[in-house]
């Protein structure tokens, strides 16, 4: 067989499941542009593509605060979760230690344990302390539950790191510290980004907790926003709901996009290492 | 300083960290599970198993848990029979390869409420781009409202499932075949060996632990997975949607029923906890091997 005929044959069998994976874009994005008066019309092809849209939901839907507030939860889970894992991560690769599998088996429960199994333990910690309606509450959740995915992704990327330059750090006497900081770090600098990235994406895009613990719209991070424009209400503005959740998506899809390959090759140590 | 207390030193935080906001709730649930509990959450007398009783004497709690094990199978094995022949594919060469793996990878990067707000509008039943979309190619006669019965509701939540289930799984599987060395094939392809027999004979043996191990990780994520069935239907109409995570969240926020509630999260706890095992063994196989 040709590379050409297997490329036809490919994409052909492919074709279904790019249909699929596509039509949600195209129904976002057309929705997203259609004039008010033809959005609950299914036609495909609007008859005229409002950009405007975007800006006036922007107004309608209180987005931009929405945005700030996801901002902010994802950005602070992400260097809190970050600044804790790479030691975990560091001590799982290069020390041995009584406890190290028991370590191991503990965070892989914690990351069996989906926020949704623990909610009521969850909302009844937060709320004791006084925090519902916090964003803090929720970035110290987040920080939790990624912890142990964000170790295990460093740990895998750490172990192909060679010892060579560490070893010959101590025999030059340096500290453990100095070693971890000046010698190893440098190393291991697109290992973190990569896993910072995708536990920011992840706390990005997160929605129960979020739904739990946020209750006044002040504090909503995007998904709740989003979502709060379609539960429970008798007329939705679906052009505004698709164009916001057209926003809130793209940047990321990109991003995602552009570093799926890394993801790759980090689930599939990390599976078998 | 020694080399041991280093380590531990080093791990302290994200175990603290962890530690403190997931045993802390779970020691909560285990106290609300045996206790009699009202509805703004205050303890009262210790009640034994009586709310894992009242919910087996729920008919709804048994259909969940039911639906629960339909949507956990179908998801799982929906997304498996779809994901190796697109990983096989995607492993081959071909032109515009790259652009497939992105594709393919896409619903990874979109919310699952997104993607399940997206799907609810799709679905919708005059304004639905689905109905219109599926008129236009002549599939169907007339609107169908797919979301306002269960036995249309839940099959597309499944679907939506496998959609956003595929990426992962097919990443687990990319990172297996990538391990099989061309070389096998070429002494296969030299012995006279067929596609198919080297699928069978070479692909497979050697995909297997990656197949187990997606397996069982999409188990647990699908188990868990609480925002596709909420953000389309809730669990509803009249609850012929829910699954345990649906039923638990409603339990506990919408009825007050805290006790129940926690008794949901026990057994589920319970269950990953076998999932874990199993994955820990197949994990430990691998390593070994």
């Amino acid at each position: 067989m040709s590379k050409l005929t297997r490329s036809i044959l490919y994409w052909l069998l492919l074709s279904p499941l790019v249909v699929v994976v596509l039509f949600p874009f195209a129904v976002m994005f057309i929705t997203a542009i259609k004039p008010q008066a033809e959005v609950l019309d299914p036609t495909w092809w609007p008859s005229a593509a409002r950009w405007a849209n975007f800006a006036e939901m922007w107004r309608a839907t209180g987005f931009g605060a929405a945005l700030l507030n996801s901002l902010y939860v994802s950005g602070m889970a992400t260097v809190i979760t970050t600044v804790v894992s790479i030691p975990a991560a560091y001590a799982l690769s290069r020390y041995r230690f009584a406890g190290r599998g028991a370590f191991r088996q503990f965070l892989l429960v914690s990351q069996m344990l989906s926020p949704i199994v623990l909610v009521v333990g969850l909302f009844r910690l937060v709320a004791a302390v006084g925090l519902i309606d916090s964003l803090h509450a929720v970035t110290m959740v987040y920080a939790a539950f990624n912890t142990a995915f964000s170790v295990w992704m460093l740990q895998s990327y750490f172990a192909t790191i060679p010892k060579d330059l560490e070893e010959a750090a101590w025999i030059e006497r340096a500290s453990p510290f100095q070693t971890l900081i000046r010698v190893f770090l440098p190393l291991a600098v697109p290992a973190m980004v990569v896993t910072a990235i995708f536990t920011f994406i992840s706390t990005w895009n997160e929605f129960v907790v979020a739904l739990t613990m946020l209750r006044q719209q002040s504090a909503y991070t995007l998904p709740i926003q989003i979502f709060s424009l379609v539960a429970g209400r008798y007329t939705v503005e679906w052009h505004y709901v698709m164009a916001a959740a057209f926003v809130a998506t793209i940047p990321v899809a990109i991003l995602f996009a552009w570093l799926q390959r890394y993801l790759v090759r980090g689930l599939a140590l990390g599976a078998v290492k | 300083m020694g080399r041991r207390a280093t380590a531990y030193c080093l791990i302290l935080p994200s175990f603290l960290l962890a530690a403190f906001i997931i045993l802390w709730p779970l020691k909560e649930i285990v106290n609300l599970a045996l206790h009699d509990v009202n509805r703004f959450g205050l303890l009262r007398a210790f009640s034994g198993l009586a709310n894992f009783r009242a919910l087996f004497a729920d008919p709804d709690f048994l259909a969940a848990l039911w639906r629960t094990l339909v949507w956990t199978a179908g998801v799982v094995g929906g997304t498996l029979a779809v994901s190796v022949p697109v990983a096989l594919m995607l492993n081959g060469d071909f032109y515009g390869r790259g652009i497939a793996r992105v594709i393919v990878m896409l619903p990874w990067a979109v919310s699952l409420t997104m993607t399940a707000i997206v799907w609810r509008w799709a679905l919708s039943g005059e304004s639905g781009m689905l109905n219109s979309g599926l008129q236009g190619l002549g599939l169907i006669d007339g609107n169908i409202q797919w979301l306002a019965e269960a036995w249309t509701a839940f099959p597309m939540q499944v679907l939506i499932g496998v959609e956003a289930s595929i990426p992962f799984t097919t990443t687990i599987l990319l990172g297996g075949l990538s391990s099989v060395p061309d070389e096998l094939y070429d002494a296969a392809a030299i012995e006279g060996a067929g596609a198919w027999d080297q699928f069978r004979f070479i692909t497979l043996p050697l995909l297997r632990p990656f197949i187990n191990i997606a397996v069982v990780l999409n188990t647990i994520y699908v188990f868990n997975s609480f925002p596709i069935i909420w953000a389309t239907t809730q669990g509803g109409p009249a609850n012929s949607t829910d699954i345990l995570v649906t039923y638990l969240y409603k339990a506990g926020f919408r009825l007050g029923k805290l006790g129940e509630a926690a008794a949901v999260s026990l057994i589920m706890f319970g269950v990953l906890l076998v999932f874990t095992l199993i994955y820990v063994r197949l994990a430990m196989r691998e390593e070994a091997a």
